[in-house]
């Protein structure tokens, strides 16, 4: 029964702090600019199949390139598509990639991150210098290898985004550790004889998880960048996956005589990348860390 | 007196030199390539991996078409054939010069066209000329070309594009130096950058209007739009209809729609399942609707084609219909044992820019016949080598031939590039007929034939022949408004 009420109290308590998070995030402009753009950007992605007024694959040459109009609100593409249709949807596969690509990059950036920054010595060493190899390779031209040999589904984009933009994860987790290990619990704990699996789980996650989060949020606006770069070379989505990188790519010929075409695309991505990066950085200011230095202040 | 001659000096003087001027090369022309066959690309026009835009340049053949596709006098003034066309004597022209300083004669040609019939080397161009058996020497400036069969069109077969002249022995550096007798002389050659030309002074037909031509290296399709719209180069000869808007109205450019007999296309292995069997082939190509494929690809600029690869003006094109049948296309995948569809994966890459919408549009039209269709795009580099005749089904294009060379060369079950691997006795019966028939309508009746089995079981979907649209920059002056291998490059000049 006691049980059952510390439990609920700290469920409470979790609940309350991530209300009050938010809170400070919404009370400046900037925060709620961000918010409000970020969330207009998941509602849409989660209704848009419901609304899109048109099917988003019907071609017809009866339709080519017509300008907005009360019929296509932002005119139609090269095939003949319904642009509105087209950038509503375009940004479901983007967000979805990139959601859990992200949390891939967290997870094994932020754990290895962790785990390298307490153990430290030759491990530390070996680990931060492959990760630095890794760091000095052009993510694009690695991940055009990849889809290359792998294809360009989502089981290959996922991972592979994930990976490669952990990559920076794992520096950032690991300065924060270091921040940490030096405190008197962490030395206390290795005195109590707890195990390095349950240091890093009972005392150092608690207090660099703010960090990496906030990291990992603005790993998430690079990524989303980074995927929509991919489609606009063609090695993203396939086609006729609605996609604002790949109808940016397709339709930037057409930008001096049918500008509606691009327009459309360039805002969906431009304000979605824009609204994370004000989260994140409304984040950042709400648990109190200093983007400058990624560690807690 | 002395006054009189100084002054009829002066004068005649002034006219010689301004007569020098006027004929003297002058001024760049830039031009691109799509860096297609990537490390393999070379200046040896028989090989797979030859820059066209460079070899179309620097060498010439015996025979060329004319404006209106007619095999006209190049290197060759003249020929004739003896009474059932197994003979062909071609004289050839005199007081020609390679780059290197060697004299054209007979045994360059010799030397040239047997060359292309070398097994070793392996050239896409083979097949078309094995039914030359031998080439005889007459004289300097006299050969006699000997034939398997009589061949009535053989004037024709020699105007491809590939079949150019060079130095007897050279064959060994010809990828590399290029040399010929043609108006612009290789002076650097960079395949992955900028290959320079410089104006041949000495060439038969008259000195060029240039004084060099860069052949710049730009793979992707929009960047060679952007290069042309920024002068980075004059001519772009892959502009999209649907960008034709952008130069219409700009009077920095000069837009030209040329019909033509290249076409592309959708090829499918016929020795790779499901299409090995030929009803599933015929299935995917009947649920094609290729009109509508002219209308949103082409902006209404080509000619509708049912999968025959024979250009519309040629005299041996077999004129059909062939409007999408999908409940036809249902039928044949039921009874190849395809009920519930088939699904297949095709690869577009941006060196064709009308490939990836192709791709998009075929994707909905057969989908209504139960054929999923998935797009991956690939890297334009190597394209050629390591997608094209690889993968299941690929995306090609082809630039226009005489009905004999291309269907050779493209379905003939020995052909290097036959890219589907078609392979069909009557077929290739029906081209080895033609060749030998003297009488032009059983000729024309064997050629059509052959087409009419491309049809029922080709693996190659062929929508249309597209118009070409060719932008240049309007300080270009004097290029034929033809297809690239009829151009009198050296007439071009740039102000």
């Amino acid at each position: 029964m006691e049980n059952n009420l510390i439990t609920e109290n700290k469920q409470k308590n979790k609940i309350e702090k991530a209300f009050e998070i938010l809170k400070t995030m919404a009370s400046k402009p900037s925060g709620l600019i961000g918010l409000t753009v970020v969330l207009f950007h998941v509602v849409l992605a989660l209704i848009s199949p419901y609304i899109a007024p048109y099917d988003y694959k019907a071609i017809s040459p009866n339709t080519m390139l017509l300008a907005p109009s009360a019929e296509h609100w932002f005119g139609t593409d090269s095939l003949g598509r319904d642009v509105f249709t087209r950038t509503i949807l375009g940004g479901r596969t983007a967000l979805t990639v990139t959601f859990f690509g992200s949390l891939i990059a967290l997870l094994w950036g932020g754990l290895l991150g962790i785990f390298c920054g307490l153990v430290g010595g030759k491990i530390d060493d070996v680990v931060m210098r492959v990760v630095d190899a890794f760091l000095s390779i052009p993510w694009i031209l690695a991940m055009l290898l990849i889809v290359s040999l792998l294809g360009t589904s989502t089981e290959v984009l996922i991972p592979a985004l994930g990976f490669f933009y952990g990559k920076g994860i794992v520096r950032v987790a690991r300065a924060a550790t270091h921040d940490v290990i030096a405190k008197d619990f962490i030395v206390s704990a290795r005195a109590r004889g707890h195990s390095n699996m349950s240091i890093i789980w009972n005392e150092i996650i608690p207090n660099v998880r703010d960090a990496i989060l906030v990291e990992g949020a603005m790993r998430w606006s690079w990524m989303l960048l980074g995927f929509s770069s991919l489609s606009f070379l063609g090695f993203g989505v396939s086609p006729p996956t609605p996609d604002w990188g790949l109808m940016i790519s397709n339709a930037r010929g057409l930008m001096s005589f049918a500008y509606w075409s691009v327009i459309a695309p360039i805002v969906g991505l431009s304000s979605l990348i824009i609204g994370i990066n004000l989260t994140a950085d409304a984040f950042a200011k709400a648990l109190g860390i200093d983007r400058s230095t990624k560690a807690p202040v | 007196m002395k006054y009189i001659l100084k002054v009829f000096s002066a004068t005649f003087m002034s006219l010689i030199l301004s007569f020098s001027i006027a004929n003297a090369s002058s001024g760049v022309f830039k031009v691109s390539h799509d860096l297609g066959f990537g490390k393999d690309t070379n200046l040896d026009a028989i090989t797979k991996g030859r820059l066209f835009q460079v070899v179309i340049k620097t060498q010439n053949r015996l025979v060329r078409p004319d404006m209106n596709g007619v095999p006209s006098p190049s290197l060759s003034t003249d020929w004739s054939a003896n009474s059932d066309a197994t003979e062909w004597t071609f004289n050839l022209r005199k007081g020609i010069y390679f780059h290197d300083g060697s004299a054209f004669d007979a045994p360059d040609v010799k030397y040239s066209l047997m060359r292309a019939k070398d097994p070793d080397i392996g050239s896409p161009v083979r097949k078309s000329l094995n039914v030359v058996e031998d080439i005889e020497v007459i004289d300097q400036h006299t050969v006699k070309m000997m034939l398997s069969t009589s061949f009535a069109d053989f004037p024709l077969l020699l105007t491809d594009y590939r079949l150019r002249m060079i130095p007897e022995g050279s064959g060994d550096t010809i990828g590399q130096t290029g040399v010929g007798t043609g108006p612009f002389m290789v002076d650097k050659f960079d395949p992955e950058g900028t290959t320079i030309l410089k104006a041949n002074p000495e060439y038969w037909e008259g000195a060029p209007g240039v004084a060099e031509v860069h052949v710049i290296a730009i793979p992707d399709a929009q960047a060679r739009i952007q290069a042309l719209l920024t002068g980075q180069i004059d001519m772009n000869r892959y502009v999209p209809f649907n960008q034709k808007k952008i130069f219409d109205s700009n009077s920095k450019f000069t837009t030209t729609v040329i019909p033509t007999g290249n076409w592309r296309g959708v090829v499918m292995r016929t020795d790779t399942a499901p299409f090995d069997n030929p009803k599933v082939r015929k299935a995917f190509r009947l649920a094609v609707d290729r009109q509508e494929l002219v209308d949103l690809v082409m902006g209404g600029a080509a000619t509708v084609s049912c999968d025959t690869p024979v250009m519309p003006s040629d005299q041996y094109r077999l004129q059909m219909d062939c409007p999408q049948n999908i409940s036809k296309a249902k039928n044949l995948l039921r009874e190849a044992g395809f009920p519930n569809g088939i699904e297949l994966t095709v690869y577009p890459a941006s060196l064709e820019p009308t490939w990836p919408t192709i791709a998009e549009v075929v994707q909905q039209q057969v989908a209504k016949a139960g054929i999923k269709v998935n797009i991956e795009m690939v890297p334009s580099k190597g394209y050629w080598n390591e997608v094209w005749m690889k993968k299941p089904v690929s995306m090609t294009r082809w630039n226009q031939r005489p009905a004999d060379t291309i269907l050779h060369e493209a379905y003939h079950s020995g052909a290097k590039w036959n890219e589907s691997y078609f392979k069909n006795a009557d077929f290739d019966k029906n081209l080895a007929d033609a060749r030998s028939e003297l009488d032009f309508n059983k000729r024309k009746t064997a050629y059509q034939n052959a087409q009419m089995t491309l049809w029922e079981q080709s693996g190659t979907m062929i929508p249309y022949h597209v118009s070409r649209l060719v932008v240049t920059s309007s300080k270009v002056k004097n290029l034929d408004a033809v297809d690239h291998f009829s151009i009198q490059w050296h007439k071009v000049k740039v102000d």
